[in-house]
């Protein structure tokens, strides 16, 4: 029966096939750019040419700034990548796939190995991409490689194995010994110890215990945990379905999905059922006595949910409020019996370290933070998209080598934000620190989530600590007051201060008020909701000086202190700035220099962006 | 802001709702999503019905209700305009975008247009940074937006509709 169950559904993906594959991007980032008409596009010329195929829809491989992404492979050969594809080049990819036995030189982004088959001469193998170069994949390894919606391409990479490795040779002990030897910390930023948190469940008195899986993915700038499930969602219920029988039996799983992720939902859903259909999920798991099922229970809106607690009593159907610990989720969880919590990219690597091992997985890493981590790379960053590398990777090799840099180029780097609204800036000096859990706190910010929002010189600092204690102020449920009350007397001064209002004092009072919601909010959310003004102020004291003292914004961002007007010497009298402007405070005459009227203009920045000279700045 | 005309609620349909998860109290917020799934919103006499079958005091339901962001009490447009503000979106420009919505519909962030066709609702972040600024609209999600853009997809949901009164 075990064995039954794997053997019936192996479909080799990434073998040799007999017939020619395309892979399309089609996660949510893929879509954004097109992917749905493309493969429409794709089905009609394959009709057309009359050629015999498979159309594999795939979820996210990383590279979201080169979406929407097409791979051919043909029979015996090296899967070929494409990026950006549009109708125009998709002619000629399959003309050079199908009718000239070649790939299309001059679309073709890199060639992933395909086992037993030839590669192309010519191409770059896709791990020699300066993108793909520093990065080891383990909990993202399938995105992007197999059909999520397939628990077949799942189970031919190596799928369910670990599960069946666990429930015919090990003990429950034994795999958290396995767990904790790995090094696993807790991938939703909390960085707790994952072995630890499954022993003290497995510890905790009672028959009933639950398993809670944590995908209210909140922060801004984050989509780790999106990508993973909607790319593997196997992974994590395989995880899921490991922790179960780990903390000793339990019975019941819930997935807290936040809605605003609809495709990580109708793949989980999919996933789920094609799971039980197989024996993965339900009663007598693979023949064994083990019996465990998963309920998706979709998040609201709020927050606060990404906080255990909350979460919990939000899955309980009560305002979603955190309670002060302990009790511990390991002690009084779902319905007051011991529950563990894991996130989803803590989960995707259980499967791969309980079939590697423990020490296999802890060979990554640095010192105090084994493995590796995910990161969603964003900003003003060239090579903008999810990557995942050993923890410990200096910032500087994330940024520039990874992402290749800045997106203007003539722009330089200013600061990177790490860890959300729970984190803080890092500026150039500290772009060789070490990225793990300890040594990003030691700089002034947080591992976090992964969230990485690169910003150049043209962003300004003290809009960016504005806009993170904007969110945290929205989000705050209200129940303590140094949070409730604390934020908003802290995003009143910074609004205060970007409206051109500063008074000397003001960053003074920012730092208090911070060390004061800091020390007294209830959860991690008020407690980290001042990471962003302090990290910031620490490193860019000088550019709230001059918002304050001189009612300037260096990075010309904050509305009420631009005064954009035209340099004499540089404009050329050509007049583009003119047309341009939607409140007609322009004014041009041919042969003379433009001029801005200040008292109308709306600073829209359409003149700015309209001169090709640098002119009006 | 439009006048707002409110629905008929059928006691059978709520207690059919609250049946699919056994009446259990610890099912409410996902109750109510399954009521906002079948009348665009929560209005309020469902509000007391799902109270009254649950067994949950007007008091507790109504603290549910206003916890989470992705509850209305009042009907939406029919396209809601999910425009990201997340931190990706926000340094690449995502206040134009909605500074033109409310220009180009005359709404603000919440409100509905007259014809209830559209509905402004700024997000946190829809997880899809790579391609900011982004929006979503009935779960199509449209990457890397300008305002000229975001007017053009106003445009084309506008004729979409014209386009399928006309063919009813």
């Amino acid at each position: 029966m075990l064995t039954e169950a794997l053997e019936d559904i192996s479909v080799a993906s990434s073998k040799v096939t007999d017939l020619p594959v395309i892979h399309i991007g089609m996660a949510t980032c893929g879509l954004a750019s097109g992917a749905r008409p493309l493969l429409e596009l794709i089905r009609k010329e394959v009709e057309k040419r009359q050629l015999n195929l498979r159309i594999i829809p795939t979820g996210c491989i990383g590279m979201c700034h080169n979406e929407p992404l097409v791979d051919v492979t043909m029979p015996g050969r090296y899967r070929v990548s494409y990026r950006n594809v549009k109708a125009m080049t998709l002619t000629q990819i399959f003309d050079a796939h199908f009718s000239k036995n070649d790939f299309a030189k001059k679309y073709a982004t890199c060639q992933i190995p395909v086992e037993g088959a030839e590669p192309y001469e010519g191409l770059t193998l896709m791990a020699d991409l300066p993108f793909f170069k520093g990065q080891v994949k383990i909990v993202t390894k399938r995105c992007g490689m197999i059909d999520p919606l397939s628990i077949a391409d799942y189970v031919a990479m190596d799928g369910y194995k670990a599960l069946r490795k666990v429930l015919t040779s090990m003990t429950p002990e034994q795999v958290v010994d396995e767990v904790t030897k790995s090094g696993l910390r807790g991938r939703g930023g909390g960085g707790f110890p994952t072995g630890l948190k499954w022993a003290l469940t497995q510890k905790s008195p009672g028959p009933e215990k639950y398993v809670v899986c944590n995908a209210d993915e909140g922060d801004p700038g984050a989509f780790m945990d999106r990508s993973v499930l909607e790319g593997d969602p196997h992974a994590v219920l395989e995880g899921m379905i490991i922790a179960a029988f780990a903390v000793g039996h339990a019975k019941q799983g819930y997935i807290y999905c936040r809605a605003e992720y609809p495709l990580a939902i109708k793949h989980l859903r999919k996933a789920i059922d094609d799971a039980r259909a197989h024996n993965f999920l339900g009663e007598n798991i693979l023949g064994t006595d083990m019996s465990f099922d998963i309920e998706i229970k979709e998040g609201a809106g709020a927050y606060v949910c990404g906080e255990e607690t909350a979460l919990l009593a939000s899955l309980m159907g009560e305002r979603g409020m955190p309670w002060p610990k302990p009790p511990f989720p390991a002690q009084k969880g779902v319905w007051g019996k011991p529950s563990v919590i894991n996130n989803v990219e803590t989960l995707g690597n259980i499967g791969h370290i309980l079939l590697n091992g423990g020490e296999w997985y802890a060979s990554y890493g640095s010192e105090k933070t084994k493995g590796t981590k995910t990161f969603a790379l964003t900003g003003s960053v060239k090579n903008s998209g999810l990557i995942e590398v050993p923890a410990g990777t200096p910032l500087r090799e994330i940024i520039f080598s990874i992402g290749g840099g800045m997106v203007e180029k003539k722009i330089p780097f200013k600061a990177a934000q790490l860890g959300g609204p729970s984190g803080g800036c890092i500026p150039v000096d500290g772009l060789d620190t070490p990225v793990d859990f300890e040594n990003v706190v030691a700089a002034g910010a947080i591992m976090g989530s992964g969230g990485i929002v690169v910003m150049d010189e043209a962003a300004c600092i003290v809009d960016t600590a504005k806009f993170f204690l904007k969110f945290t102020q929205d989000e705050s449920c209200g129940e303590c007051t140094p949070c409730r009350v604390g934020s908003k007397i802290m995003l009143d001064i910074l609004t205060r201060i970007t409206d051109g209002k500063g008074q000397e004092g003001d960053l003074d009072e920012l730092v208090r008020l911070s060390m004061y919601v800091k020390s007294n909010s209830l959860c991690g959310l008020g407690g980290a909701a001042p990471n962003p003004v302090l990290s910031t102020i620490r490193y860019f004291r000088e550019e709230y000086e001059a918002h304050i003292r001189d009612k300037r914004c260096p990075g010309t961002v904050c509305n009420e202190l631009i005064k954009y007007v035209v340099i004499e010497e540089d404009c050329t009298t050509c007049g583009l700035c003119e047309p341009v402007c939607p409140s007609g405070s322009v004014t041009w005459e041919k042969g003379e220099v433009a001029h801005i009227d200040l008292t109308t203009c709306i600073r829209c920045k359409a003149c700015v962006d309209a001169c090709k000279f640098r002119a009006i700045i | 802001m439009a006048e707002t005309k409110h629905v008929e609620v059928d006691l059978e349909d709520i207690e059919k709702i609250c049946e699919e998860f056994e009446n259990r109290e610890g099912a409410v917020v996902q109750v109510l999503q399954k009521v906002q799934e079948k009348y665009g919103y929560v209005p309020g006499e469902a509000l007391e019905l799902v109270g009254e079958v649950l067994e949950i005091p007007k008091s507790k339901m109504y603290g549910v209700l206003t916890f989470y962001s992705q509850f209305y009490q009042e009907p939406r447009g029919k396209f809601i305009l999910k425009v990201c503000v997340g931190t990706a979106c926000h340094v690449r420009g995502a206040g134009l975008l909605v500074d033109k919505v409310r220009e180009e519909l005359h709404i603000e962030p919440g409100e509905n247009t007259e014809d209830m066709l559209f509905t402004l609702e700024p997000v946190a972040c829809l997880g899809s940074c790579a391609l900011a600024p982004m929006a979503m609209v009935s779960g199509t999600a449209y990457g890397k937006l300008s305002a000229d853009k975001m007017v053009s997809l106003i445009r084309q949901l506008e004729e979409e509709t014209v386009h399928e009164e006309e063919t009813v």
